[in-house]
């Protein structure tokens, strides 16, 4: 992007607001007092749920378990649970929409929304203190099929958030304004961002979205004061680097190989790692231009924080041809397993495999079948998948996946995984696409059984993989999980449910028509004034429930 | 972006067969193009030439199908429609087809799309290839008997019109969206294709009460019916004893000796007449 177009969207962000020529005088004075000292710092984030008052990142720690310790809402009191206020965004999205966790600090939520609306709520009343719209253009490329948002990252008194248009802003979380703004890539060519920014000690990270373009994927780093890009690590190694090997010897092809990384990563501060998963490479089903693995697609990478170098990278479907993406929340744990502890990362992937890896050194673990996806039955001891079925034999999951980009959620103490399945049945057609850009490029169809088809909430032992319990659901849903240490299992499905279940026997134990699908969201839950509130994204409703005050 | 470039895109973009690549060049060859202000036209420029739908089916397996499905069938679970159903709709035409596809479905995730307009006519072109329309038949039947005939066998359960039942399909316009042998085939055989909304299902009650209906909805707790005694009602999952969906259509069979030929022809010119 040449300055001159840099400027014209500065430019045009500051048209839309009342006073452009104030807020120009007063710019260089925002960003110096985004420097000061109020507002949770990078150690507070760091204590993940030490403060249940606050919810500091998507997962709520860097962990990625979703997992909190609050108990006041229990196995004995949350079938008198009941929403306490309803935000209607006044948007217009239907289907797809509300994907956001809302971060909160100071009895203030902040949440975005999908098209790139946000708003900074009350979150003893549902009352809205200011609304954030931007002014997006009209020939978006991906972010127009999917204009959904996962949520803001938050440091000090800044705010950060992608857009459809793939740029990363800062915001004052004061009155929304913008503090800064930078493009991660052009959006004309098929790009746009919808992740959640993870905050890390002076740096914002995050991914982009456009693996059905000819794009090529990448993860950032910038500072969050200046918005100045510290490193970039491309997800698609360029002609010579390694993983180039896995692709034909086309520069070309290489720099339209896709594997985006639209979902959040998690973080590892001791070993100062970051773990991001990638998705499809380009095109999603036509896989005769492309032989070979086509690394780092469809894989789970560990970067250095401070460098973002590659450090492993553990690869789930090679050669993908089902558009099954790997952005999936990674989630960390230290469990005991065979006898010793051990530093692992879980993942949930869109094939159906729920795997179990070391994240110190991205040794394969554990790699078992979720669902009953026939594209493989298992997972050989060199940590490749046996494939038995492309798609083309009908009847693999599809491109949905078994399960999606909802988060799931890690219970330590019962070392259960929780996780949305999705029973699908589908077959791919390949067919050569043309390659134009800003145009997407599958390359081929696909024929969904539409008299297949349904979903599950299961808890899966992570030292096998082996199913425990399963609450099933009429259709394939895209409803997150959240858990709390007080034996809960919080989970949306697509009819609006919005449910708790006993995290041991499965049991339903409270539920709540919402009204519309539950799609992407997972729960948040946090304390305020003493009372313990559980949020739930639909449709375009934000509701928040509690116990009855006594 | 400029009209070259436009016509530039439209000439690259579809590289796939190519024969349909050729038809393509050739279509941009002949077509004038036309600026896009003047192009709000009423009709498709490309109707008459068959090579049109083709290019346009490759363009929709590209562009569309990720929604619409391969078939343009649809799939329901992402609400995006069944596309060859939409000519049925009343007041549909090419051009209004031309502004969806051009300008997106607002308050939908349907976008925009910046596409040549010649690709846009292409599309369009495809789309009334693959329209379900059995208009074009011959109706045969008498139009009074049928009338007669549909208020003896059909009207407890199908509306037409002011008249009728609601358990079963609305079959107004029917004629324009199922084909004769369809048609035929769904009144010997009910079970051979039964549409969303109107799948059956038997229901017993804690109260030992068995309730015959159709499925409107459902959810992991509650399900929601339209009863044989056509009463809209619903029934948490937790006071059913049993559901069982494995039985047959609440439509009977129609046998030969029941409705003839003729008299099928009869009710099918009448309902063809209703619309």
């Amino acid at each position: 992007m040449t300055h001159k177009r840099k400027l014209q969207l500065i430019l045009g962000e500051m048209f839309n607001k009342p006073f452009f020529a104030a807020f120009l005088f007063i710019f260089p004075a925002m960003v110096a007092v985004a420097q000061d000292d109020s507002g949770p710092n990078y150690g507070d984030i760091l204590q993940g749920f030490s403060d249940p008052s606050r919810w500091l990142t998507y997962s709520g720690d860097y962990s990625g378990k979703r997992h909190s310790p609050l108990t006041q809402i229990n196995t004995e009191n949350v079938a008198s649970l009941r929403p306490v206020w309803t935000f209607q965004t006044g948007t217009t999205t239907r289907g797809r929409g509300f994907e956001t966790t809302p971060l909160v600090d100071d009895g203030v939520l902040y949440v975005t929304g999908s098209n790139n609306y946000a708003w900074a709520i009350d979150a003893r009343t549902g009352r809205r203190f200011w609304q954030y719209r931007r002014n997006l253009p009209e020939d978006l490329t991906y972010g127009a099929s999917a204009p959904v948002n996962r949520g803001f990252g938050m440091l000090g008194n800044s705010l950060f958030m992608v857009t459809l248009d793939a740029h990363l802003l800062a915001f004052d979380r004061r009155n929304g304004d913008i503090l800064w703004d930078v493009e991660l890539a052009d959006y004309r060519v098929g790009y746009a961002a919808t992740g959640a920014p993870l905050v890390l000690d002076g740096m914002v990270i995050t991914g982009v979205s456009g693996g059905e373009y000819a794009t090529r994927g990448f993860i950032d780093a910038y500072d969050p004061t200046t918005g100045e890009r510290l490193w970039r690590f491309n997800t698609i190694p360029g002609p010579g680097e390694p993983g180039s090997e896995t692709w034909p010897n086309d520069p070309e092809i290489l720099a339209r190989g896709g594997g985006g990384t639209w979902m959040n990563g998690s973080y590892d501060p001791e070993l100062n790692l970051i773990y991001w998963g990638v998705g499809n490479p380009n095109p999603d089903y036509y896989g005769d231009s492309r032989p070979g693995d086509n690394l780092y697609s469809n894989s789970l990478v560990a970067l250095d924080a401070d460098t973002g170098e590659l450090q492993w990278h553990y690869q789930f479907t090679p050669h993908d041809l089902n558009d099954w993406d790997s952005n999936h929340m990674p989630v960390l744990a230290d469990i005991e397993w065979q006898g010793q502890q051990r530093k692992v990362v879980m993942v949930g992937n869109r094939n159906g495999f729920f795997y179990v890896l070391d994240r110190v050194s991205g040794e394969f673990l554990l790699g078992k079948p979720f669902t009953g996806t026939t594209w493989a039955r298992e997972i050989g001891a060199d940590g490749r998948p046996i494939v038995l079925n492309d798609g083309s034999k009908g009847c693999v999951p599809d491109p949905w996946g078994s399960t999606n980009f909802m988060p799931p959620s890690f219970y330590p103490e019962l070392g259960l995984f929780y996780l949305t399945a999705r029973e699908t049945c589908a077959t791919f057609v390949p067919e050569e696409p043309s390659l134009v850009p800003g145009q997407a490029s599958f390359g081929g169809v696909i024929f969904i059984d539409p008299e297949q088809g349904s979903g599950a909430l299961r808890a899966l032992d992570v030292q096998t993989g082996e199913l425990r319990w399963e609450f099933t659901y009429p259709s394939p849903t895209f409803g997150g999980v959240l858990t709390t240490a007080a034996g809960l299992v919080f989970a949306g499905d697509h009819e609006g449910n919005f449910m708790a279940f006993d995290a041991v026997s499965g049991e339903n134990l409270w539920h709540y028509q919402t009204g519309s699908r539950i799609w992407g969201a997972g729960a948040m839950t946090h304390l305020l004034d003493g009372r313990q509130y559980v949020l739930i994204p639909s449709g375009t409703t934000l509701t928040a429930f509690a116990l009855p005050e006594r | 972006m400029s009209q070259e470039a436009q016509h530039h895109r439209g000439l690259s973009g579809q590289a796939s067969p190519i024969l349909v690549y050729s038809a393509l060049c050739l279509l941009l060859a002949v077509q004038r193009y036309t600026p896009r202000a003047v192009l709000a036209q009423q009709t498709n420029p490309l109707a008459s030439d068959p090579r049109a739908a083709a290019a346009g089916g490759v363009i929709f397996r590209a562009q569309c199908a990720t929604c619409h499905g391969a078939d343009a069938k649809g799939i329901s679970s992402i609400d995006a429609p069944d596309l060859t159903l939409m000519w049925t709709q009343p007041g549909m035409s090419e051009n209004r087809v031309f502004s969806r596809i051009q300008g997106g479905v607002q308050g939908s995730i349907m976008p925009s799309h910046d596409f040549p307009d010649t690709e846009i006519w292409m599309l369009v072109s495809y789309l009334r290839s693959v329209a379900v329309s059995g208009a074009t038949e011959e109706f045969r039947g008498n139009t009074e008997n049928g009338a007669g005939l549909f208020a003896d066998f059909c009207a407890d359960c199908h509306r037409v019109g002011r008249e009728g039942g609601s358990l079963g399909p609305n079959l107004g316009r029917i004629t324009l969206r199922r084909t004769q042998a369809a048609l035929r085939s769904s009144v010997r055989d009910p079970n051979s294709t039964i549409d969303r909304g109107y799948k059956p299902i038997s229901l017993t009650t804690v109260g030992g009460d068995t309730v015959l209906g159709v499925i409107k909805s459902e959810d992991a707790f509650s399900i929601q019916i339209l009863d044989s005694d056509q009463r809209l009602r619903a029934f948490s999952k937790s006071e059913l004893i049993s559901s069982d969906r494995a039985i047959a259509s609440l439509m009977p069979a129609f046998a030969e000796r029941q409705l003839n030929e003729t008299q099928l022809d009869d009710i099918l010119n009448y309902l063809h007449q209703q619309q």
